[in-house]
């Protein structure tokens, strides 16, 4: 036992006031009487009784003495030194990633998750959490969240503690150390504790030097689908899929390959701890939504990487109509341009009833007057028919020719115009296009070669010159520039999905040129919408691995625009096995709350001793020499009362 | 002066009663149980040899022709001694309105003047150990006056009283028995019995007057003391609160109460009387209640 203000011990000196106080009391004061004789009955009577007056002085005194040195003990707040994480301030990083939903804990039936025991452990930290130190709780996952700065609040902590959930999303290490060691500065004397699993990357800030870890997790054996993608090979598509095994034991497991929500087949797999087993199908070209799931592994305490699903692009495409009399050049790279499926019309078709019908998301007029009315979808229009009326969308009004005229004078700083190399293109006659509402994207000294710009929410891209009349088909900028320019007109496609999505990451979103909004379901069957008020949506919530189902809405109506995955394929987060130590930077941080020794206080409890001490002390001094005897005290008004 | 003119007056319209016949020496206004020479009639009684013919009731002879003395009351004087302690505790409370000596000089004054005004012998002695100062015994109205005086210049209480031997030797020392008041607070620790008892034997009649002064009763104290008694100098220790001091009220009531039964007992009169109650109230009402004055 040890006092933090020992100098107020100094304060039992004033016992000696008390004892001299009583010694003067015990002087008696002397007083004439008229006669002492009644006096002396009483006396003597009172002698039977001596010894506990005697005694009740005494005690009286005693328990003065004892009340003066409980509070002075309390005063010099006397403490015992007891093994603890948490004698100062401390800020708790609580690790959130998705390896912390694996099930090994020492106690699964209190504590399923490894969150759960983390939860436990922060728990106990703020229960020793000593009185006028304060805690900060920063959850890592994908983005740290401070559920609690800076409070010495304990209800409040353990509020924020029981309804702390789990990150699907990998954890941002870097960011949460930078929170830490903010969070630390304002603290003197901080200690980090980081409740976790380990896993962490190498190239983290510095942390304060005084961080311990405390790790939670036993097991390390886990089975995950680290790979699964599909390729579009001749006539069928390749599925690839790879399972790890990320424990010290050879696993078998089930693999289950699913297709559209149909079991297509399972494979029984064995798997050597530490090794990778890579698996592949062939599958037929009528797909959409491959799902691989391992099943009855003999330790797998991980779920969550279980399941990867991959969707195919093949499966949802758009719509191009190429109205033209024939122009070898669009019909063979609108062939090969990826996720359009194009189809081919004569010029002189009748195109009312596939715009009435809303067919197609994409329409190409190739030198070709636009229809009436205009389709309400994307156009891209080549070599535009001389029309000079000033009502029309595009005004045609000169026949230029003569590589000189033609020859580009400027090039717009646009991203479509990226990786395009217009210095070795010439042509040979072009027409003079006047488009107010467009851009200007490629520029000749008789007016603009490539116009783009948006009219009634459409996208429409203008060339003024008839393919067939320059060498443009024929460089290689040719295929760059009509990908860029069609996946900016970028028909129905609604999003532009990268290969291999992580839970946290963003996905941009492009509402239809007809479309009002945007609804995305998610895996756990809610839904997501946005206004198409703009021309690209950033979808943020991709915390949860799965199917994300993207769908257009149409007036009344939500289209299904295509679908994309989100998996944990996060190697990190599979490798589950928890870390003993943790290296940040050039410190290694070994398991445990570290040697320090925290101080239990137990003044209070002196005060509330003191406190009945000076209770029975009173009752002594008033109510004199007397035990009240029980058996008189009436209970019976009481008692009717409570009856009734 | 002890009393004003008007009470004066109403004192002499009182006069103390005695129970039982006490040997008068001088006629007086007493009628006694002694069978005398009045002419007050008494009763009858055959004749024997030798009795006076004077007092022979000629009447009822001629009328029975048996011979009957006649028998006519005595009609004497009462002997009335008035005994004031003069201890030290007596002199208590020092400087008080409810000085019990004070009090108690006064109203023997008034006792005395009841006494002088009828007709009464008195004698008024105070009781203390180092010398008896005694006035009368005298009759008579005309002397109250000097009563007075007398009280007015020993109103002094010194010393320490022993009611037993005083009582005692003022028994012994007495001629004539007669109505007895002690006006003390007997406050004396070897008691007073013996010498209520030498008197009664000797054929005082005897009135206890027993005066306490209300702090007495009711001590204004708390906390731890030394008492020391006022008139033997003797050491008491005491730690008084609410529960102590309750008890000693206690004890004074039943002390009070043990007092009066034990003189009920022997035929004696006990007046308890508080310091705090005016005298002449006392004089007036309380006594005469008491069958003291009448």
């Amino acid at each position: 036992m040890a006092f933090l203000t020992p100098l107020l011990l100094l304060l039992g000196l004033l016992a000696i006031p008390i004892i001299i106080m009583y010694m003067l009391r015990l002087r008696r004061q002397e007083v004439v009487v008229s006669s002492t004789m009644l006096w002396n009955q009483l006396t003597r009577d009172r002698e039977a009784n001596a010894l506990w007056q005697k005694l009740r002085r005494n005690l009286l005194m005693f328990l003065q003495l004892f009340i003066l040195g409980l509070l002075v003990l309390a005063l010099a707040r006397p403490y015992l030194r007891i093994p603890s994480v948490v004698n100062r301030s401390v800020v708790v990083l609580l690790d959130g990633s998705p390896s912390m939903q694996a099930t090994d804990t020492a106690d699964v039936s209190n504590y399923p998750t490894r969150f759960d025991a983390a939860k436990d452990e922060v728990n106990r930290l703020i229960r020793s959490l000593s009185g006028g130190n304060q805690m900060t709780i920063i959850q890592v996952g994908a983005v740290p969240e401070v559920l609690a700065a800076a409070t010495g609040d304990k209800n409040r902590l353990f509020e924020v503690i029981e309804s702390a959930q789990p990150d699907s999303a990998p954890a941002d290490w870097g960011a949460a150390f930078a929170l830490a060691s903010g969070a630390a500065q304002g603290f003197r004397d901080a200690r980090v504790i980081i409740v976790s699993d380990g896993g962490l990357p190498a190239d983290l800030p510095p942390l304060p030097p005084d961080t311990a870890y405390v790790p939670v997790g036993v097991s390390g054996e886990n089975l995950s689908v680290s790979a699964l993608a599909t390729r579009r090979g001749e006539d069928k598509v390749e599925l690839f899929t790879a399972v790890t095994n990320h424990g010290r034991v050879n696993q078998n497991a089930i693999l289950s390959i699913g297709i559209d929500g149909q079991l297509f087949d399972a494979r029984e797999l064995f798997v050597p701890a530490g090794e990778t087993v890579d698996l592949t199908w062939d599958l037929g070209d009528d797909l959409s939504i491959v799902q691989a799931v391992i099943s009855s592994a003999e330790f797998d305490h991980l779920e969550v990487d279980n399941t990867a699903i991959a969707v195919h692009e093949g499966g949802i495409t758009s719509k191009a109509l190429l109205v033209t009399d024939g122009n070898i050049f669009i019909e063979q790279i609108f062939s090969v341009l990826p996720g359009l499926e194009s189809f081919k019309t004569p010029t002189d078709t009748d195109l009312s009833e596939s715009i009435a019908t809303n067919q197609f998301d994409l329409y190409v007029f190739d030198g070709t007057r636009l229809p009436d009315p205009l389709p309400a979808a994307d156009m891209l229009i080549i070599n535009p028919p001389l029309d000079p009326s000033p009502t029309a969308l595009i005004q045609t009004t000169a026949v230029v020719t003569g590589t000189q005229n033609t020859a580009a004078i400027r090039l717009t700083d646009s991203p479509l115009l990226q990786f395009v190399d217009w210095s070795g293109v010439s042509i040979r006659q072009m027409k003079t296009v006047e488009a107010p509402w467009a851009q200007s994207l490629v520029e000749s000294a008789s007016g603009p070669l490539i116009l783009t710009g948006e009219q009634n929410g459409q996208r429409i891209a203008i060339v003024s010159f008839a393919l067939q009349d320059s060498d443009l088909p024929l460089q290689v900028t040719f295929p760059i520039l009509m990908s860029n320019l069609t996946d900016w007109l970028n028909p129905g496609r609604a999003f532009r999905v990268p290969d291999g999505l992580q839970p946290g990451d963003v996905v941009p979103l492009v509402p239809g040129a007809t479309s009002t909004g945007i609804v995305v379901q998610k895996p756990d069957q809610t839904s997501w919408t946005a206004n198409a008020s703009e021309s690209e949506i950033l979808f943020t919530e991709t915390d949860q691995p799965g199917l994300y189902v993207v769908g257009l809405v149409e007036g009344e109506d939500i289209q299904t625009a295509g679908a994309f995955a989100v998996n944990l394929f996060a190697p990190q987060e599979s490798a589950i096995r928890p870390a003993e130590g943790l290296t940040l930077g050039a410190t290694e941080i070994s398991a445990g709350a570290g040697d320090d020794i925290g101080r239990y206080e137990f003044w209070i409890w002196l005060a509330i001793i003191a406190f009945v001490a000076l209770l029975i002390e009173w009752w002594i001094f008033h109510r004199g020499t007397r035990i009240p005897d029980w058996r008189k005290i009436n209970l019976q008004p009481l008692l009717n009362r409570l009856r009734n | 002066m002890l009393f004003d003119e008007s009470t004066l007056r109403k004192l002499e319209q009182l006069a103390l009663v005695a129970d039982k016949v006490r040997a008068g020496v001088m006629k007086g206004d007493r009628r006694s149980s002694k069978r005398g020479t009045s002419i007050e009639f008494a009763d009858y009684r055959n004749y024997v040899r030798g009795d006076d013919l004077r007092r022979l009731d000629w009447n009822v002879y001629a009328r029975l022709e048996k011979p009957f003395i006649k028998l006519l009351e005595e009609e004497e004087d009462l002997s009335v001694h008035i005994l004031v302690d003069g201890s030290l505790s007596m002199n208590w409370p020092l400087n008080d309105e409810t000085n019990k000596f004070d009090y108690a000089v006064r109203l023997a004054g008034a006792l005395g003047h009841v006494a002088l005004a009828a007709g009464d012998q008195l004698t008024i002695s105070l009781l203390n150990s180092t010398e008896n100062r005694a006035w009368g015994p005298y009759r008579g109205q005309q002397n109250s006056l000097r009563l007075f005086n007398f009280l007015e210049e020993a109103a002094e209480a010194t010393g320490i009283t022993e009611l037993n031997l005083s009582l005692s030797n003022y028994a012994l020392r007495s001629r004539r028995p007669g109505l007895l008041f002690v006006i003390t607070d007997l406050m004396s620790p070897a008691g007073y019995q013996d010498g209520l008892s030498a008197l009664q034997s000797r054929g005082y009649e005897v009135g206890v007057i027993h005066l306490l002064s209300p702090d007495e009763i009711d001590p204004p104290l708390d906390g731890d003391f030394k008492l020391i008694d006022a008139e033997t100098g003797v050491e008491s220790e005491v730690t008084l609160d609410a529960t102590t001091l309750r008890e000693y009220r206690e004890r004074v009531l039943g002390w009070q109460a043990e007092v009066a039964e034990y003189l009920g007992g022997r035929g004696a009169h006990y007046v308890p009387v508080i310091t705090d109650q005016p005298w002449d109230q006392l004089v007036l009402q309380t006594l005469r209640q008491r069958g003291v004055l009448r």
